[in-house]
């Protein structure tokens, strides 16, 4: 198995080239096309299409509340999983001592238990629930 | 000065500038791939007219089709770019290219041909060979969510802003389960290097082996991650028109359509780095530093697994139908999370232990036949959409 290599910074110098070649691939799509397209306005061609009728009011009102929950929710998940990534790095890793490791995933499985409980609380205030 | 310049660096530039001009290829003879597809599932026989004449050259051969990516390319930038009234202009020019971004870096992590030997170095064949490859997945993979939201917000319809709003909650949602199965992944290899992940599994057993289960929830998420059906509700075309490019014109519209592409693309980079050994040759023992005959083979090995699940996507999308909203968020959150989590608490326990690899795919197996026994168990609460009677039908007779 090949050594590793440690990752230095300018490793991180080809991804600016690449960023250019994204920016350059997506701007220069949108120049090119307004450049090459042609452009006529008109009342009734600039509304919304919304199958045919005339839109009434702004799109941009107020929505439902669930996605405002579930967007909490996933908050509350995400956090807890990049906690577990370092973790879930060096756990394997860890001195071979068998006694210790039952320990160390015991307390991190105490960690995920205060997220589970927050789990089980939203699913019985019925969070999950669309029907 | 040049001799500051690494191998590394050079390799890594000539990978970025190589790989990219393939993947948009790859990417426009996939939309040509999709339709053929569909059209064999439905029985017709698809788009094989246009040719590489385009009306100018003397041509009477149409090449079975192939210059139809390239004439809707032409026919994408001739159109007219348009922007109704009552948008957000600034959000409605930034969407397409957020989109487009996150989807063109993405792929950069990804190991396409192990090392290759550089006089006395040798150098990594990716165009970022960094050792949190698979965090830097996802987190670019995260990015792709501000395209799809920005551009409904930014329609002022109705329709897109549902359709983003619809997107939103389900890259959301899918993102803990992924989330999680990789951090099941890297518990078991311990190492967040992407291509130390594949030299694990080369020459040895691939992952998909160990974690079955773990892979069918991992495909899943990527499919709702890419937006593809059965979870492509951000742009039901029955319900919602267009969903979150309704709005969208020429091309505009194409890079979102591109972005949706080159997803796929990393989603099943992604699992085949993870799963399905990167590009380990199967039946073939080759070392993990080779000359440049041994990247090229590599390289192949790694665009034929990619094929293959970019042609599984496609086929699942002309089969399964699309899920409705509430069965969306329940797959998710109560089937996927909680199963996940089983999953987590079970690597965990064999790592902990020292458990031999096997015991894992023991543990798959023992958590799938729990799932058959635990799932009916479980309380459906009320069904409002019941089955109804009727007289003379197949499937809900009277």
């Amino acid at each position: 198995m090949p050594t590793l290599a440690q990752t230095e910074f300018s490793h991180f110098g080809p991804l600016v080239l690449l960023l250019v070649l994204a920016l350059g691939f997506a701007f220069g799509n949108l120049i090119l096309t307004h450049v090459l397209g042609p452009h006529r306005q008109g009342k009734i061609k600039g509304m919304t299409y919304e199958s045919g009728m005339n839109p009434i009011g702004t799109a941009r009102r107020r929505f439902n509340v669930r996605f405002y929950i579930v967007a909490m929710t996933f908050l509350l998940f995400d956090v807890e999983i990049v906690f577990l990534y370092p973790w879930a790095v060096v756990f394997p890793s860890l001195a071979e001592q068998s006694a210790l490791r039952p320990l160390f995933l015991a307390r991190v499985l105490f960690f995920l238990l205060t997220s589970v409980i927050a789990f089980l609380y939203a699913w019985r205030k019925g969070v999950f629930r669309y029907d | 000065m040049l001799t500051d310049i690494s191998p590394q660096w050079i390799a890594s530039s000539v990978v970025a500038l190589l790989v990219l001009p393939v993947m948009l290829l790859t990417v426009a003879y996939l939309i040509l791939l999709e339709r053929k597809i569909a059209s064999w599932t439905q029985d017709r026989i698809g788009p094989n007219r246009v040719g590489f004449s385009f009306g100018i050259l003397p041509l009477n051969f149409h090449f079975w089709g192939l210059g139809q990516p390239l004439a809707d390319g032409l026919k994408f930038l001739m159109k007219e770019d348009y922007t109704p009234t009552g948008t957000d202009r600034m959000l409605f020019i930034l969407a397409p290219a957020l989109a487009a971004i996150p989807a063109v870096i993405g792929w950069a992590v990804m190991p396409w041909g192990g090392y290759l030997r550089w006089g006395e170095d040798m150098v990594q064949v990716a165009a970022l060979p960094i050792n949190i490859g698979v965090i830097y997945v996802l987190a670019i993979g995260s990015l792709a969510v501000y395209g799809v939201v920005l551009g409904g917000f930014a329609s002022n319809n109705k329709y897109s802003f549902l359709g983003g709003l619809r997107a939103t909650a389900q890259m959301v949602s899918y993102e803990i389960p992924l989330g999680l199965s990789v951090l099941i992944v890297l518990l078991m290899t311990g190492q967040t290097d992407a291509q130390v992940i594949v030299v694990g599994q080369a020459n040895a057993v691939w992952n998909i082996v160990y974690m079955p289960l773990l892979a069918v929830i991992f495909f899943t998420c990527s499919l709702a991650e890419c937006n593809r059906a059965p979870f492509d509700l951000a742009e039901a075309e029955q319900e919602l028109v267009g969903g979150y490019h309704t709005e969208y014109s020429s091309m505009k519209f194409a890079l979102f359509f591109l972005s949706e592409y080159l997803h796929m693309i990393t989603a099943c980079a992604f699992f085949t780095l993870l799963f399905l050994g990167g590009w380990d040759l199967p039946l073939v023992h080759e070392p993990a530093v080779g000359g440049l005959g041994w990247v090229v083979w590599k390289c192949l090995a790694y665009g034929a697994k990619v094929l293959v699940l970019l042609a599984l996507m496609m086929m699942i999308r002309w089969t399964l139908p699309r899920l409705r909203f509430d069965q969306l968020m329940r797959l998710a959150w109560r089937s996927l999370i909680p199963v996940t989590l089983a999953m987590l608490l079970m690597t965990g326990l064999v790592v902990a232990m020292n458990w031999p690899k096997w015991a894992l795919l023991a543990g798959n197996v023992a958590i799938f036949a729990a799932l058959l026994v635990i799932g009916p168990m479980i309380p459906q609460g009320s069904v409002e959409n019941r089955r109804v009677g009727l007289a003379g039908s197949r499937f809900s007779p009277q």
